[in-house]
């Protein structure tokens, strides 16, 4: 897993754009990556999120809402995005929105997850 | 004292429509039972044989063709009040009154034991009350049935022994004080009604205004109304489960046409689709009565994951019960199964961190800030309801799953087994709670036990029919 956090300490450099529309920000990290979650470090259904992906064998990059500095816009233009209950944990896979953990469960019982995430080339058979 | 009720064939009918019929047979039997009172208690707090046996009694012994006597022979009048029976046709006679002064009394209408009793205090003032004859016996007590019409004409003999009379009148006595017990039950049922239907009101409105939300004066016992609102509407739901299996049972053995199974299969899935819709309603007004599984039966709620039944689990159960499947439906359950397995654990993973860190939070508040730290904790509380839900939906995809991937019959099949699994667990349940707890009843019970297991294997027998 890679975390983005709002500061300067972290493993994969964040692109600052001072005046960006929160919603082109997220398209722009969503699409940067196979897999992103969108995430808070407090919230134990991001947890789930996190944990679910990992035992499919994923590397989601996730990026923790509560540690950037404009998170609050960030979750208000999430929960624009998909109009669930909670902003976080917010899906995307190969830069398209899955969803909330909801969506995300929903699609992995039909069988559509897995496929989706070969398609994208998070996972190799 | 002289019975007051004229003619009742309605009170008489309150213990059912047979006794109509029986009475007459029942008679000769009943007279050699001289506890008339005990008699009466058992057919139910209406039957008057008290004033029957009299009429029977007086006619074999040949009264007197005395006016004062006629009163025997007065007139009977339809139950007025009181009738409870509708349907049933109110059977009176007229017959003629001798004109004596003691049929005046008599002509007070009786429905039941409503009005006879004019000397207690509760009854309604709302008839005519006689007042009470002397105790001797005058024969001035009512014929309630119609029946003894036959026994109109016949002339009246001499007077009935001492010990007869006696007899009779404690009979009288034993008459009056069960048509009192009717009445005391018929008003107790009537208020009871009307408390119940206010009690359903007071709970659809307190429902519409969302008025169940946690604590507050609502809670009766342990249950809090939002509690109590789903287990009612479980219960109802449970009967409608009753109905669909026996439905989709009698479908599969009837053989009818896919698209006719089609329906009733899709209508199975609606009924799920119900009770998710009403857990999710629950969980936001009590979280931890579906957490904890108070709605189920105990055996249920050993099996209880996150307020229900884990998915992979019942996908376990009904692999060998599928059979035939074709290779692509059995990799796509055996799929399914997995998928389940890793949705579950995500699941619990994160209700265990949930759990960690309101533990953290609980055991670290510091005394001096403790209302932001339980406010902290009742937020972190908060999140229980966003797990059960999603463990909910994790069990309403996996159904629908599984009616992808079925043919219709074989849909119907495993819906019938599902049903019929459930319907199990809970019948253990029951059996369990009512087992026998001593060894020295346990000759007795376990008799009963071995039926009702032989009961269990029964249906046992019937499920692998499919």
């Amino acid at each position: 897993m890679h975390y983005q956090t709002g500061s300067g300490s972290c493993k994969v450099p964040l692109k600052r754009s001072v005046a960006t529309d929160p919603m082109e920000r997220i398209e722009r990290m969503a699409a940067a990556h196979a897999v992103v979650i969108f995430s808070d470090s407090t919230c134990c259904m991001c947890h789930t999120a996190k944990r679910l992906f990992c035992s499919l064998g994923v590397s989601p990059v996730i990026y923790e809402i509560d540690q950037d500095p404009r998170g609050e816009d960030l979750s208000k233009a999430l929960l624009r995005l998909h109009g669930g209950a909670a902003p976080v944990p917010t899906v995307f896979i190969g830069g398209r929105l899955v969803g909330a953990i909801d969506s995300v469960m929903a699609s992995h019982i039909n069988g559509s997850l897995v496929p989706l995430l070969k398609e994208a080339g998070a996972l190799w058979l | 004292m002289a019975s007051h009720r004229v003619g009742e064939p309605a009170a008489l009918s309150d213990s059912g429509a047979p006794h109509h019929h029986h009475i007459p047979y029942a008679v000769p039997h009943m007279l050699h039972h001289p506890t008339n009172s005990n008699f009466i208690n058992q057919e139910g707090p209406a039957f008057d044989f008290g004033e029957l046996e009299e009429a029977i009694i007086l006619q074999g012994v040949k009264i007197n063709n005395d006016d004062k006597k006629q009163h025997l022979y007065t007139a009977i009048r339809p139950a007025a009040t009181l009738d409870m029976f509708p349907s049933w046709p109110m059977r009176f006679h007229q017959h003629t009154t001798r004109g004596s002064s003691k049929s005046g009394e008599e002509s007070t209408d009786s429905g039941s034991a409503v009005n006879t009793l004019s000397n207690t205090p509760e009854s309604p003032s709302d008839h005519r009350q006689p007042p009470p004859p002397p105790p001797q016996m005058d024969a001035a007590g009512g014929i309630d049935s119609p029946r003894m019409s036959g026994l109109q004409s016949q002339p009246p003999a001499k007077p009935a022994p001492e010990k007869t009379l006696r007899r009779l009148a404690q009979n009288r006595e034993a008459a009056r004080k069960s048509r009192l017990r009717k009445k005391a039950y018929v008003q107790q049922l009537e208020s009871s009604r009307i408390r119940l239907a206010q009690l359903e009101q007071d709970l659809q409105r307190a429902r519409s205004q969302g008025l169940f939300l946690g604590g507050g004066g609502a809670a009766s016992g342990s249950i809090s109304s939002g509690g109590a609102i789903f287990d009612m509407e479980y219960s109802r739901w449970l009967d409608d489960d009753h109905r669909h299996i026996s439905e989709l049972r009698t479908a599969l053995q009837a053989h009818l046409s896919d698209s006719d199974l089609r329906v009733i299969v899709d209508g199975y899935i609606a009924h799920y689709d119900e009770v998710f819709s009403l857990k999710g309603a629950a969980a936001k007004s009590d979280v931890f009565h579906l957490i904890t599984g108070m709605w189920t039966t105990p055996a249920e709620r050993c099996f209880l994951w996150m307020g229900g039944f884990r998915p992979s689990d019942l996908i376990k159960m009904l692999i060998p019960q599928l059979d035939p499947l074709t290779e692509q439906q059995f990799m796509g359950i055996c799929s399914l199964q997995h998928s389940s397995q890793q949705a579950e654990e995500a699941l619990s993973q994160g209700l265990d961190q949930l759990q960690q860190s309101l533990v953290d939070t609980i055991a670290n508040g510091s005394v001096n800030d403790s209302m932001r730290h339980m406010a902290v904790s009742l937020g972190k509380l908060a999140n229980l309801e966003g797990f059960v839900r999603q463990a909910d939906n994790l069990r309403q995809q996996t159904l629908h799953q599984l009616h992808r991937l079925l043919t219709i019959r074989q849909a119907a099949r495993c819906f019938l087994v599902i049903g019929e699994y459930y319907g199990r667990l809970r019948a253990l349940s029951s059996l369990w709670a009512s087992r026998p707890r001593e060894s020295m009843i346990a000759e007795d019970n376990s008799c009963q036990t071995t039926s009702d297991l032989q009961m269990v294997q029964a249906s046992q027998n019937q499920f692998s029919n499919f």
